[in-house]
């Protein structure tokens, strides 16, 4: 039964191809070093869950923002639990996403062929920390008000854009009802979604050029 | 890179692939243990440390110290530190957009930066040498972020140390490596000593910096707790015109509103109709031109925002007759027989409901401030008769038993009139503070538990 399904299956998409493509492949003897990259993007994964049970609370506008995450955390339950994980998930992920960096950067595994891999990482780091930044504000409290004024002010020092920069980030002058929507917006949407296709083409490329091994001598 | 070189890398590689393993299973099984370990963490730091309360943003207290996110924390600290060097410190764009701008820019470009094709550590002393003093200094940077770097005694000791570690230690190693980049035991050295003096100085700024101050920020998550910490409040800021119950139709007792009509803010009128951000907003705003003043910080008050929205919360649900009340705990855990009561426990979240109102500072109270233990026992004109220990003429102790003290020169003349002015305490409040004062006024819970005669874990039923 299960091996009709199978061949059905096979047939149409080609089931042996992928397991002789994808993950019956030859590596390099890997370190744990190696495994930094695939635990980000379970890091990813794990935030893109926890995040989708907190929109189904989270009220993104000023006036009920805090209250709506007050009731995740006391009202709902586990709440805590799922907003914990995303809380801390979203710190380890920064970490994380850091550290694998500088472990591709001390063995030099962006040099040929893998130069584009870490154009698209060095993208994957900067949406990480996008991230961060405007997840920050969504829980409205004083902590995360206070630090996006500094931020979009910090980026508002930019000679000659910085006062259109300042305006775009904040929706107008100052930190409004505006600001938390797009912040919103740019953390649910648009930034998981240049994300998602970019930890596509990094993982793509690392299928197609193998990981690379830990430099020796000679290298 | 020529093809020669390609050819090469690609024929090592390949070596490596036949000495190597296969993605599934090994490879996939170590990311898997490696994934699951995260999972873990996650599921502990939830459980274990969770997510810290913070108050609701108040976009009016500018007094909050704003601090960016952790992971910034390091360029923050930069932009301080820059901000004190003479000159270009007062260039701000230098260092938040042109200095950033370059370090990621050199990031993106590395695999065009770095033509060498040589992969292994020992040909690449320079390119691991900066990364590594940057490392150092970002983690350093992180850690004396909250480091001022102005003591508060003036001195600029501090700010100084950290300007080294952060900015003049790096800044001459880079040179350094730059200029004898073809000496690789000099660059190493270089790299070793520049490390280990940031960590030395950093090291002795954290020595030297203040004690931080354990930050009480207070916040009230769950319901009951929102209504007490509403109730605290409305006794200090509003009770004074408004009554403990907010029935007060006729102010009376309070200087420059003595007769003035308002409307019980308990009544059906009020609370049908007002919705909860008009309250704040009446709260926030004040009515000056019916004599309220105003209570928000925008508006100059002492409330944040949170602080008015735990006072509508509680008007809501103690006057309100369409909302249900959950259970409040009591304000004071009741005595046993003879079970003293300490400040701690009994005696301050007593005065803070029904005495502070009027007894801080910028009120007519005779000078006899309550808001704390000190205060108390060591406050107002009368201090050497309020509250004396084991006597039941503590003049604090008659006037809440509704005694006045008449003024020993003009026999006529209330010296302290009864406490508190409009409506006497329950007796079982009035018994606690009997309690305390004839057992010597006990500050915390084992202090008054010593002076018990039973034990007080075993109240007697």
């Amino acid at each position: 039964m299960w091996k009709t399904v199978y061949n059905w299956l096979d047939e149409r998409i080609g089931l042996n191809d992928l397991y002789t493509n994808i993950l019956d492949r030859p590596e390099p003897k890997t370190s744990w070093w190696n495994t930094l990259g695939s635990a980000s993007m379970f890091l990813f994964i794990f935030q893109g869950l926890t995040g989708i049970f907190l929109t189904v609370y989270y009220t993104p506008s000023p006036d009920h923002a805090y209250d709506s995450i007050n009731y995740i955390m006391e009202g709902v339950a586990f709440g805590w639990l799922i907003r914990g994980i995303h809380h801390w998930g979203a710190t380890l992920m920064v970490i994380l996403v850091f550290i694998h960096m500088l472990r591709v950067f001390y063995t030099a595994s962006f040099k040929y062929p893998r130069e584009l891999t870490w154009l698209i990482g060095i993208g994957l780091f900067l949406t990480t920390l996008g991230m961060g930044f405007t997840g920050y504000l969504l829980p409205w409290n004083q902590k995360s008000f206070w630090a996006t004024t500094v931020g979009t002010q910090i980026a508002g020092t930019v000679p000659f854009l910085g006062e259109f920069i300042l305006k775009a980030l904040r929706g107008g002058p100052d930190l409004s009802a505006l600001t938390l929507q797009r912040f919103f917006s740019a953390h649910i949407w648009i930034i998981p979604a240049i994300l998602a296709a970019l930890i596509g083409i990094h993982l793509f490329l690392i299928i197609k050029h193998g990981e690379s091994h830990w430099p020796q001598k000679e290298d | 890179m020529n093809d020669e070189n390609k050819k090469q890398i690609n024929e090592r590689y390949e070596k490596q692939l036949e000495k190597g393993e296969r993605f599934w299973p090994d490879t996939i099984f170590k990311d898997l243990v490696m994934s699951f370990g995260i999972f873990i963490l996650l599921l502990l730091l939830a459980t274990f440390i969770g997510v810290p309360g913070e108050p609701k943003a108040d976009p009016s207290d500018t007094s909050y110290i704003p601090r960016p996110e952790w992971y910034f924390l390091f360029l923050f600290k930069f932009l301080a530190l820059y901000g004190q060097l003479p000159v270009i410190g007062k260039i701000e764009w230098l260092a938040t957009v042109l200095i950033p701008g370059i370090a990621i820019a050199v990031l993106t470009l590395m695999p065009f930066i770095e033509k060498s094709p040589y992969r292994h550590y020992s040909k690449r002393i320079l390119p691991i040498s900066i990364m590594s003093i940057m490392v150092v200094g970002i983690v350093l940077l992180t850690l004396m972020s909250d480091v001022p770097t102005v003591s508060k005694d003036g001195s600029s000791l501090l700010g100084t140390l950290q300007t080294i570690a952060g900015i003049f230690i790096p800044l001459t190693a880079y040179i350094l490596l730059f200029v004898f980049k073809k000496n690789t035991r000099f660059m190493l050295w270089t790299t070793s000593l520049a490390a280990l003096s940031m960590i030395l100085v950093s090291g002795t700024v954290l020595a030297l910096a203040p004690e931080k101050e354990a930050e009480e920020t207070e916040v009230a998550t769950t319901l009951p707790d929102q209504i007490v910490a509403g109730q605290d409040l409305y006794s200090i800021h509003c009770t004074e015109c408004h009554g403990d119950d907010g029935a007060v139709a006729v102010i009376t007792g309070v200087e420059g509103l003595e007769g003035e009509k308002i409307t019980p803010i308990n009544s059906r009128d009020v609370l049908y109709t007002v919705t909860d951000s008009a309250m704040s907003e009446v709260i926030g705003y004040g009515r000056p031109n019916a004599g309220m003043p105003p209570f928000g910080k925008t508006y100059g008050g002492e409330l944040t925002k949170g602080e008015i929205d735990y006072i509508v919360i509680f008007m809501r649900y103690m006057w309100d007759d369409r909302f249900e009340a959950p259970e409040i705990k009591p304000l004071f855990p009741p005595l046993a027989d003879g079970e003293v009561p300490s400040y701690d426990v009994h005696i301050q979240p007593i005065v803070k409901r029904y005495c502070i109102s009027c007894h801080r500072a910028g009120k007519d109270n005779n000078n006899y401030l309550m808001t704390t233990y000190e205060e108390i026992l060591t406050t107002g004109d009368q201090v050497s008769n309020n509250v004396i220990a084991g006597d039941e003429n503590s003049y604090l102790l008659q006037v809440i038993q509704e005694h006045a003290i008449m003024n020993p020169e003009k026999p006529e003349e209330e010296l302290i009139g009864v406490m508190p002015p409009t409506k006497a305490l329950k007796p079982d409040v009035i018994d606690v503070f009997i309690r305390w004062i004839m057992n010597g006024m006990p500050q915390t819970a084992e202090e008054a538990a010593a002076l018990s005669t039973t034990p007080t874990t075993t109240p007697t039923p």
